[in-house]
């Protein structure tokens, strides 16, 4: 290869995509890194405190796609205080001040500010796309900096947000001129919308391909808007009060039958009961369909829905829809390769309708499912154990058993020989969360057969510190390891601190770690970053002979080339 | 950018089963409402406490669970645009969804502002700028509309009849029906107790 060209080389690196692939073409030799560094048009940075846009501008000057991920992902569920950080400011001020192109900027569970969005939207003429996945820190107004300067825009996609909402005039900042707009979401806005603007907006883009509403866009107007853009793909409803308005009814559902392209459909976040029949007549080509924020619909109304759906990829919905529910999904939707079942009631009380019966009938009726994330009430080892042998592809297998320590409800016994038959039969899992009644005994199978998986989540499970060393020592390709409220310390924590030079992040809560273990990780291993958690004013950091019996409430480590960040604020230690 | 994996030893593993029986597996663990009174804003400077014979405090107190932070792992845009539980909180502050035929919007109003049906009836018609909504409730059969509600058990019931106290206790939410709609959809009888 070093007989041509660098454009003929560069020229077939641009067939390699994937970021996984592209770093192994650029360990090669000399010449390629430097070929690869040119020619790198999408950069992907899972934890935006691993590096710092200065290095990442020395090593890419020439990129257009920039990906970056903030918080570690237990944020989700409130387990990071306010205020952490993952800010995206100075990455947006650093990229501004260089030459870089940039066209596209996806950010997941980062900081953003209506300033940061104003500097975007001004210092880059090409911006094409923004996406924001569980960010927070912004408000309306950073929208309309966006709308009115970004003249070749084509995504706006806002997807499950923090946003301010200033019932401003966000949408009419789009110039009547603009015309490019591909993806248009907005279903996490709480406030009303302008749909004068909003009608016009969609009116004057052809090449509109989806868009998501949120709950302040009536029915009335939804007729209109899928009147204007029969060209749509991918659909999603805001607000869905079908009480008898005839008028309303019929437009809407001439509206949608003109929708021969749409592949998928979502929101229906204020949604009646009755409502689903007017999308019958285009479930048929439905690929993927969310109805996981429709909890007013009646189990029976989505059974109805998904009998028509055969070319389902895709389904995410509430445990609302039952074992009944999922068999009819196994017996429909042969396509199936995601399911996601939502829990309705958050207390696990006594109505919870899906059970190891309907992931059973799942595994056993769609030959092509691949990732799952289920939650229930109960499970036992045998159904495990089928649905191993029912799938083995999977890629990610996420069951939640909603009551903590919760055993096999039929023997009582521990779910590790259930847990076991599934990593042991699905060769290619690269992601697993765990739950109910689980010894060190699943940590020894997950240490021995998950030889691809990348990232593990633990809860309320485990002995000692054995259960830990299995997943440390067996995982080789683990890159996030995510433990809360397991019996885990010290002697796990230090066994080999080496492992995390080849991991991400590591997150332990309300685990047995103490002050002292985390110092002796931290002088162990200068290329960490040591993180302590303390929102209590009471765990001062004290520097006395107690810190070997000091619990650590929340750990976060993760590896680092540019040292200790200086955001930090007070309630987290560095160590 | 990042280094490339780099070749570890791998320290010995240490096989072994557990061999202990579940339950002294479970007096070991913190048991989990011990847990959850300590959890929140949690020192966990104390030594972790260990608990015997917790097996059956598990199951007790359904409320005790919802305290543990960040559990059930729902994301929290999740909990808060959907489930029971912000469905239930806002049923508890009295707050409740009310529909009426012919308009597309839902409305959502605090019945805990009102003091009594003829308060009710003028809030709702206000709420949906139309008179006569209000004479509903207490008039039965001389008009348009009747107002019904979902209660409890989800059975649909006519306003007025219940004592007002039992009636915000036991509604959650509310719809403005045509009177000629109204016939034969399965209203519960009256006096029927929840």
């Amino acid at each position: 290869m070093n007989y041509f060209p660098d454009e003929v080389i560069e020229h077939v690196f641009d067939f390699v995509t994937s970021h996984k692939d592209r770093h192994s073409i650029s360990l090669v030799c000399k010449s390629w890194f430097k070929i690869e560094r040119y020619s790198r048009q999408n950069v992907f940075i899972g934890n935006c405190y691993a590096i710092n846009p200065e290095r990442l501008l020395r090593r890419f000057p020439c990129f257009k796609s920039l990906t970056l991920k903030g918080k570690p992902h237990f944020a989700d569920f409130n387990l990071v205080p306010h205020g952490w950080g993952g800010f995206v400011q100075p990455w947006i001020e650093a990229l501004a001040r260089s030459r870089v192109g940039l066209e596209e900027l996806r950010l997941k569970r980062m900081v953003v500010t209506d300033e940061s969005l104003e500097l975007l939207s001004r210092s880059f003429v090409n911006f094409k796309s923004l996406v924001l996945v569980s960010c927070e820190g912004f408000s309306t107004d950073g929208l309309a900096s966006i709308a009115s300067n970004c003249r070749h825009l084509q995504d706006l996609d806002l997807q499950e947000n923090e946003i301010d909402d200033h019932r401003g005039q966000w949408l009419s900042c789009f110039p009547e001129t603009y015309t490019s707009l591909v993806t248009l979401n907005f279903a996490c806005l709480e406030g009303e919308t302008n749909l004068v603007a909003l009608e016009r907006l969609v009116a004057r883009s052809p090449n509109l391909r989806s868009l998501k509403l949120n709950r302040a866009v009536p029915l009335d107007a939804l007729a209109r808007l899928m009147a204007c853009a029969p060209q749509i793909v991918d659909l999603g409803v805001g607000s869905y009060e079908d009480e008898q308005d005839s008028e309303s009814c019929l437009k809407l559902q001439a509206a949608i039958r003109k929708c021969t392209s749409l592949r998928s459909l979502s929101g229906f976040l204020e949604a009646a009961p009755h409502c689903l029949s007017a999308f019958h007549p285009v479930c048929h080509n439905l690929t993927s369909l969310n109805l996981s924020y429709a909890a007013e619909i009646h189990g029976s109304h989505l059974i109805k829905l998904i009998e028509h759906c055969k070319k389902l990829q895709r389904l995410w919905i509430l445990d609302s829809i039952g074992d009944k529910g999922l068999e009819v999904v196994a017996s429909t939707c042969k396509e199936l390769q995601e399911l996601r079942v939502f829990p309705t009631d958050l207390q696990g009380g006594g109505n919870t309708a899906v059970t190891e019966d309907g992931l059973v009938a799942i595994s056993a009726g769609c030959p092509k499912l691949h990732s799952i994330l289920y939650f229930c009430q109960q499970m036992t080892n045998a159904a495990l154990i089928t649905v191993a042998k029912n799938c083995p592809n999977f890629i990610r297998f996420r069951l939640c058993i909603l009551e903590p320590h919760k055993p096999d409800h039929v023997t009582s016994q521990p779910l590790d020989e259930g847990f076991g038959a599934i990593v042991q039969a699905c060769k290619n899992l690269k992601r697993l969360s765990v739950s109910g009644l689980l010894t060190d005994q699943v940590f020894l199978y997950i240490g021995m057969y998950a030889t691809e998986l990348e990232m593990l989540s633990i809860a309320f499970a485990g002995d000692t510190d054995k259960g830990m060393l299995y997943v440390l020592n067996g995982c080789k390709k683990m890159r996030k390891l995510e433990i809360r409220d397991s019996p885990f310390g010290d002697a796990a924590l230090l066994a080999d601190v080496n492992k995390y030079e080849t991991m991400r992040s590591l997150w332990m809560s309300s685990c047995e770690v103490t002050l002292g273990g985390c110092k002796r990780l931290a002088r162990k291993a200068p290329w960490l970053n040591v993180e302590i958690i303390n929102e209590n004013d009471n765990n001062r950091m004290e520097e006395n002979g107690y810190e070997g019996r000091q619990k650590v409430d929340k750990l976060y480590l993760y590896r680092t080339v540019v040292g200790t960040r200086v955001d930090a604020p007070p309630f987290v230690w560095i160590l | 950018m990042e280094k490339g994996g780099v070749e570890h030893e791998i320290t010995e593993l240490r096989l072994g089963l557990p061999g202990r029986d579940v339950t002294e597996k479970m007096m070991k663990k913190r048991g989990f409402t011990e847990m959850i009174m300590t959890s929140s804003g949690s020192n966990s400077d104390e030594s972790g406490v260990v608990s015997g014979g917790d097996v059956e405090k598990i199951n007790e107190s359904p409320t005790a669970k919802s305290q543990v932070v960040g559990w059930p792992p729902v994301c929290s845009y999740r909990r808060k645009n959907n489930c029971k539980e912000a469905w239930t909180t806002k049923v508890g502050l009295g707050y409740v969804k009310v529909s009426m035929d012919g308009v597309p919007y839902l409305r959502k109003m605090d019945l805990g502002s009102s003091q009594g049906y003829d308060d009710l009836a003028f809030a709702l018609d206000k709420l949906f700028g139309v008179r006569g909504i209000g004479v509903a409730l207490k008039d039965g059969d001389n008009c348009k509309y009747v107002t019904i509600y979902e209660d409890k058990d989800g059975d649909w019931m006519l306003a007025g009849d219940v004592p007002w106290g039992m009636f915000i206790e036991s509604c959650k939410r509310l719809r403005i029906m045509k009177r000629s709609d109204a016939t034969g959809f399965g209203l519960q009888p009256r006096g029927v107790d929840e």
